[in-house]
């Protein structure tokens, strides 16, 4: 007896989509509750799904082990002398990608209750929000190749009018740039993805096929093809399985997004209005992470290795260079958006470091990264909903004006410095832990990667200090001056409802990281001697 | 006996003096003037022609025909030039120029 | 361990209601008692060991444990017992605050965490409470957070500190590395197992923890800004128990450090008590003066660990906390009445600094007794437990340095100077502050300045008495009777011992003390004070050394400017070459255009203009013209009738 919980959960947000669609525009919030109930149906099913995951589950190669799957062929076309094409609808989860499951439907809700007062066009707003949703659940759970590609694209749409319709000032060129920039990486992708479909066969129907679990078993490749490990062919000069692998990489590391690609996320996270910045932040630089691991580990694993030392380097560069740069902003908005790259740059530099601490501590520090930085958009938001600016320098004081808020900035700060008992504490810990014991394990990382890396913490503890200190404390002083102090409202219900689950959240991961850890434990392993054996 | 050449040269001759009547006069009822010598010029050599035809002097009775065809010709032409004048004005066929692109 | 936690929850949850502190107090006074009765039961026993599971990451289990052995009950009392009379004195002091219920937190935090560092079993849990007891540090410090100073303060002191958590993760991800666990018994035990230039590298960077924690030179710096925090906070964190943390660290993975690693702490510990107690000389703020005693003591308690006698170390944190805390608490009392005075009659001056004190002896006496013994045990004056163990620090010192070669023979001599600065600048505080006549009476009149309150006074004194030698020893002259530091001694840290200096060292610093005595007497009561106050050296150390202002320009301003270069970078280069790709597109897509435009769509319309042009000329046949159409017919036939001519023959 099959439940299909995975299709079920990717899919809810489509039937959500239809029924927004039927209703007619008077109605405006209706569209909101269908969406908050659409969030909360899948946190459920979710929540239950991350509950019943079995921890032994490692998946990552072996299909018996991912667990909720759902297999079905779906296009199987008779191209006459190019064979058969296969493509199939193929979910599953593993303990990579379950913790970024009920990541992603705690963030959609949390941008749902964000996006309360959306006021400009609602359905359309509702209507693109629920096909994000699907297409990012779609994202984490695809083990087709070509459907994952689908989702992968289908991101990018909503995404586009979100930001550009939705936005701030500049949002149009926002929203351009980001659009065409993430194409550029995924168009090439396109290319390897087609080069894989004719390197490898499906071992039960002798057909190409675009199943991820079947490219990542040297066995099927047949002997000859584009990226066979076995003949290793040349393109433009170097080995054709790490050009695949290159190619791979930067499609999904300007996701991530590494420095110096990284110039979309301060325009996109800027322009886009709170609850997209939510999601972008909380979710979408995760694809890039999940991608690099799942993809670009787990099919080319040789290549990995190979280019462990300068993912390492680039991890290294984006903690530092990421941080440097948050803490010349004026803007706060972008200085969390560069905090956010210094983050994601640990997580980078625990995926180069090959050890299964690294590895843990970086898909850890990506789950605890997203909250968190949901967190800090939202409060953001919340002081630009009511004043409208979000310049550092125009504010001063801010405590005494609004204490609650000020509570949850601090907290909120603190824990994505890392400070211990929150969950960012435990990722950052780990990944330098698993970096140092790189050269030990392994011999692919030099300890000095991971002494700059710690360089990071304290710059980050700099650039969130000063800025607490700058903003919150002191004797208040507006550039708004009395009109400001009354726009000012301390938390409203609804805002402290959204904050309370999410800092409690990482403060409970942080204390009980187990929570976390049990499920990706064995799917970490399994990748790690995946990658360590070539 | 006057060799046939001369005939067709005179028929010729006449043909070509009704072409240039028909093409470059300015009155419709010269026009029609020459288009009748063409006619007649084609008679001409109808009826030079009809000196080898003995037995039943083909041509000429051809001629005959054309004589009539030609008067019923000019008959029409004329009703239809004297409509045209009433219409126009004017018997230079230049001045009709409705059918002009 | 768990019960001020508790309290921090309790009175973060009441919020307001909680002002009166009862919780917090009631809470660590629990603690002390199951402190005291750990004690009783692990003292001079086998320790115990115990351990929970918390999380495993791949194959790897990491657990929460508890370590009791005579070290960490040591801590356990030591903690709990200042801390209560910190309680209790806050109370009073802290009084009308309207923050207050704020700081019952924050400091019920701070209990919770430095009691969690001593019993922690594993280095992870150690660095947890590390940065937990760094983060009640910044709450506490920028308290009265609408003041700049103290946000500025609180500030730097968490970002020094994180320096020092940098080195301490290091560390610990070496150990990891090459032990494959964290537990500090594993490490005690085997540190062999780390190879030679790690395992320096290894003690090189806790050191560096502990540097920045404990307020090593030149890490120090943020200690005396800290001082903006209230005066009770200062007491309990910033010299009696946080600034202890790094000391605790260092004597509890002793083992780890080799013969350079020691070395090192050595010289920089003396180097930090050397100027600290330089800067102490010139400084007005009777907190900043305390600031620097503490951060030379610290110095002291370094040395120590760097001779390898830590328990010796252990020993002057023990009674440098009461002293200290106790000195703090005496200063907050003076504070008090100070600003009390200010406000009562309209005065504009500083209440912290000493030039506006002077003959408080006669107007809070209870005070001046508890100071007077809490300097005495700082200079280390006979019968007082300073006197035990810091005589006891520079004998054994004397007697490292005479198996040592080279420049650390110095070392020894500079910490007998260091003890008569020491006593000198305590004393200057005592005659500038007690002795002399009221300089803001000069200013008005009829200035009244009380005692302090019994709840102030009564922690006070008994922190007095713990500081005077029954505490710690039966003899007060000697050091080898001293039950605590029998019980810490380890078979690690023996030096054969030189008797003569066991009694030299102790008559000469109590000379000393006399005779600087006699000198601050002269200089400060009676006011004859020979040198002149402007002099370089006076400018040196009343500036700190200028080393804030060289932190700023060597390493804050660097860094800003690096960071908005970075910003440059990024915004003209970085985004530049893809601003510069997307014109490098549109100027493709220009030339596109242009020719999509021009040239192909110009042969389209060539083509049509073709057929426009013969359509045209074509028209021209159509001209209405009866005869042009005659002429035309006649003109064609005749071609074809040439052509077939021609084809034909």
């Amino acid at each position: 007896m099959n439940p299909h919980l995975l299709t079920l959960l990717i899919f809810l947000p489509l039937a959500a989509v239809l029924l927004i669609a039927f209703i007619p525009a008077a109605k405006k919030n209706a569209y909101r509750y269908i969406a908050l109930f659409t969030g909360f149906l899948q946190l459920i099913l979710s929540g239950g799904m991350y509950y019943l995951f079995h921890p032994k589950g490692a998946g990552v190669t072996d299909a018996r082990l991912y667990q909720f799957v759902d297999h079905i062929p779906w296009i199987r076309l008779d191209m006459g002398s190019l064979g058969q094409l296969e493509i199939d609808y193929f979910v599953g989860v593993d303990g990579l990608s379950m913790p970024f499951l009920f990541l992603t439907s705690l963030i959609m809700l949390i941008a749902v209750g964000a996006s309360w007062n959306i006021q400009k066009s609602t359905k359309g707003y509702f209507i693109l929000l629920m096909i994000l949703n699907m297409a990012v659940m779609g994202v984490f759970a695809a083990l087709d190749f070509f459907l994952f590609y689908i989702f992968y694209e289908l991101m990018l749409l909503p995404l586009y009018f979100l930001i550009g319709i939705w936005g701030g000032a500049r949002r149009e060129y926002a929203a351009m740039k980001f659009f065409l920039y993430t194409l550029f990486g995924s168009v090439f992708m396109l290319l390897i993805i087609v080069g894989l479909y004719f390197s490898v066969t499906n071992p039960e129907t002798g057909a190409h096929t675009f199943n991820m679990l079947h490219m990542m078993n040297p066995a099927n490749y047949t002997p000859g093809s584009v990226f066979s490990a076995a003949a290793n062919h040349e393109l433009l000069g170097i080995s054709a399985r790490l050009l695949g692998f290159i190619v791979l990489f930067v499609a999904f590391a300007i996701k991530v997004p590494i420095v110096p690609l990284h110039t979309w996320l301060p325009d996109a996270h800027v322009e886009a209005p709170t609850p997209i910045s939510i999601i972008l932040a909380g979710i979408l630089l995760k694809v890039g992470g999940y991608g690099i691991l799942r993809i670009c580990f787990s099919i080319f694993p040789d290549a990995a290795q190979q280019s462990a030392w300068w993912l390492g380097l680039i991890g290294v560069v984006s903690i530092v260079y990421g941080a440097l740069v948050a803490l010349a902003q004026r803007d706060l908005k972008r200085m969390i958006a560069y905090s956010s790259v210094s983050h994601m740059g640990f997580v980078l530099l625990g995926i180069a470091s090959f050890t299964t601490e690294g590895t843990a501590g970086a898909v850890f520090q990506m789950i605890s990264h997203g909250f968190l930085s949901a967190a800090l958009f939202f409060l953001v938001g919340m002081l630009y909903d009511r004043v409208h600016d979000r310049h550092i320098y125009h504010f001063r004081g801010l405590a005494s004006i609004m204490p609650r808020f000020t509570v949850f900035v601090a907290i909120t700060f603190f824990a994505s410095l890392g400070l211990p008992g929150f969950s960012a504490f435990i990722g950052e810990v780990f990944v330098i832990i698993g970096a140092f014991n790189a050269e030990s394990v392994n011999g692919i990382l030099p300890r000095w990667m991971a002494i700059a890396g710690s360089l990071g913490i304290l710059l980050s503890a700099a650039y969130f200090l000063w800025t607490l200190q700058r903003m919150f404390f002191g004797q208040p002083r507006l550039k708004g001056g009395e009109e400001w102090s009354k726009m000012l409202v301390d938390a409203s219900p609804r805002e402290t409802f959204i904050m309370v689950p999410m800092l409690g959240l990482a403060l409970t991961l942080g204390i009980y990281p187990a929570l976390a850890f049990d499920k990706i434990n064995a799917s970490v392993l399994a990748l790690v001697e995946l990658v360590g054996n070539n | 006996m006057i060799p046939l050449t001369h005939f067709l040269i005179v028929g010729a001759c006449l043909f070509a003096i009704g072409l240039y009547t028909v093409m470059a006069r300015r009155n419709a009822i010269l026009v029609l003037v020459g288009i009748e010598l063409m006619i007649n010029a084609a008679i001409l050599n109808l009826v030079a022609f009809s000196r080898y035809d003995k037995t039943a002097y083909g041509g000429q009775a051809f001629a005959l025909f054309a004589i009539v065809l030609a008067a019923a010709a000019v008959a029409v032409a004329l009703a239809i030039i004297l409509n045209a004048y009433k219409f126009y004005k004017s018997v230079n066929p230049e001045d009709i120029r409705n059918l002009k692109d | 361990m768990l019960l001020p936690f508790a309290g921090f929850l309790l009175s973060a949850a009441l919020g307001k209601r909680a002002g009166n502190g009862a919780v917090a107090t009631s809470a660590i006074l629990l603690s002390l008692l199951a402190a005291c009765y750990a004690f009783a039961q692990i003292w001079n026993q086998p320790p115990i060991h115990i351990q929970w599971h918390w999380f495993t990451i791949g194959e790897q289990a990491f657990h929460v444990g508890v370590l009791l052995d005579n070290m960490a009950v040591m801590m356990l009392v030591l903690v709990s017992l200042i801390a209560l009379p910190v309680h209790i004195y806050s109370a009073a002091y802290m009084k009308g605050d309207p923050g207050i219920h704020r700081y019952w937190t924050y400091l019920s935090l701070f209990c919770f965490a430095m009691l969690g560092l001593v019993v922690a079993d594993n280095l992870l849990l150690m660095y947890i409470c590390w940065e937990l007891v760094g983060f009640a540090s910044y709450l506490l410090i920028g308290f009265w957070f609408t003041k700049d100073a103290a946000v500025q303060a609180n500030k730097k002191a968490f970002i020094v500190n994180r320096i020092g958590d940098i080195g301490f993760l290091i560390g610990m991800a070496l150990t990891y590395s090459h032990l494959g666990t964290l537990d500090t018994k594993a490490l005690i035990e085997a540190p062999e197992t780390l190879p030679a230039p790690w395992l320096t590298v290894a003690g090189l960077a806790f050191f560096l923890g502990a540097m920045a924690k404990s307020a090593q030179f030149p890490l120090h710096v943020w200690l005396p800004d800290a001082m903006e925090g209230p005066t009770s906070v200062s007491s309990l964190i910033h010299a009696a128990t946080m600034v202890a943390a790094g000391v605790f660290l260092l004597a509890r993975i002793f083992p780890v450090f080799d013969a350079t690693v020691l070395l090192v702490i050595a010289t920089i510990g003396t180097v930090t008590a050397f100027a600290a107690a330089y800067f102490a000389l010139t400084q007005y703020d009777i907190k900043n003066i305390l600031a620097f005693s503490t951060i030379s003591q610290l110095g002291f308690m370094m040395v120590g660990i760097g001779i390898g006698m830590y328990p010796v170390a252990l020993f002057h944190l023990a009674t440098h906390a009461f002293f200290k805390c106790l000195l703090f608490l005496c200063a907050g009392a003076i504070i008090h009445e100070m600003q009390h005075a200010k406000e009562t009659y309209g005065l504009d001056m500083d209440p912290q600094d000493i030039r506006n004190m002077g003959g408080l002896r006669k107007h809070m006496p209870l005070t001046f007794t508890a100071m007077l013994i809490a300097s005495l045990a700082l200079a280390g004056f006979p019968f007082t437990g300073g006197y035990l163990s810091k005589d006891a620090l520079i004998v054994h010192t004397f007697e490292w340095a005479a198996l040592q070669s080279g420049a650390a023979k110095l070392i020894p001599y500079v910490l007998v100077a260091v003890s008569m600065l020491t006593s000198f600048y305590i004393l200057r505080l005592l005659a500038k502050v007690f002795f002399g006549s009221l300089s803001i009476r000069s200013v008005k009149k009829d200035i009244r300045i009380h005692e302090a309150p019994m709840r102030m006074l009564g922690p006070m004194l008994f922190l007095a008495g713990c500081s005077l030698f029954p505490l710690f020893s039966v003899n007060p002259l000697n050091d080898s009777y001293v039950w605590l530091m029998q019980g810490l001694t380890s078979p690690v840290s023996t030096l054969p011992p030189l008797r003569l200096l066991h009694l030299a060292i102790p008559v000469l610093t109590t000379g000393v003390t006399c005779i600087v005595a006699g000198v601050a007497w002269q200089w400060y009561v009676n006011g004859k004070y020979p040198l002149k106050g402007g002099g370089k050296f006076y400018r040196l150390s009343e500036h700190q050394g200028y080393l804030d202002a060289l932190y700023d320009a060597a390493v804050v301003r660097p860094v800003v400017r690096l960071s908005q270069l970075l910003l440059w970078v990024d915004h003209y280069i970085i985004d530049g070459m893809v601003n510069g790709l997307s014109a490098l597109g549109r100027s493709f897509a220009a030339v596109a255009a242009w020719v999509d435009q021009r040239l192909v769509d110009g042969i389209v319309r060539l083509i049509g203009k073709i057929a426009w042009g013969l359509g045209n000329v074509f028209r021209r046949l159509q001209n209405g013209r009866l005869q042009h159409y005659f002429a035309t017919l006649f003109f064609i036939i005749l071609v074809i009738l040439l052509y077939h001519i021609v084809v034909l023959l």
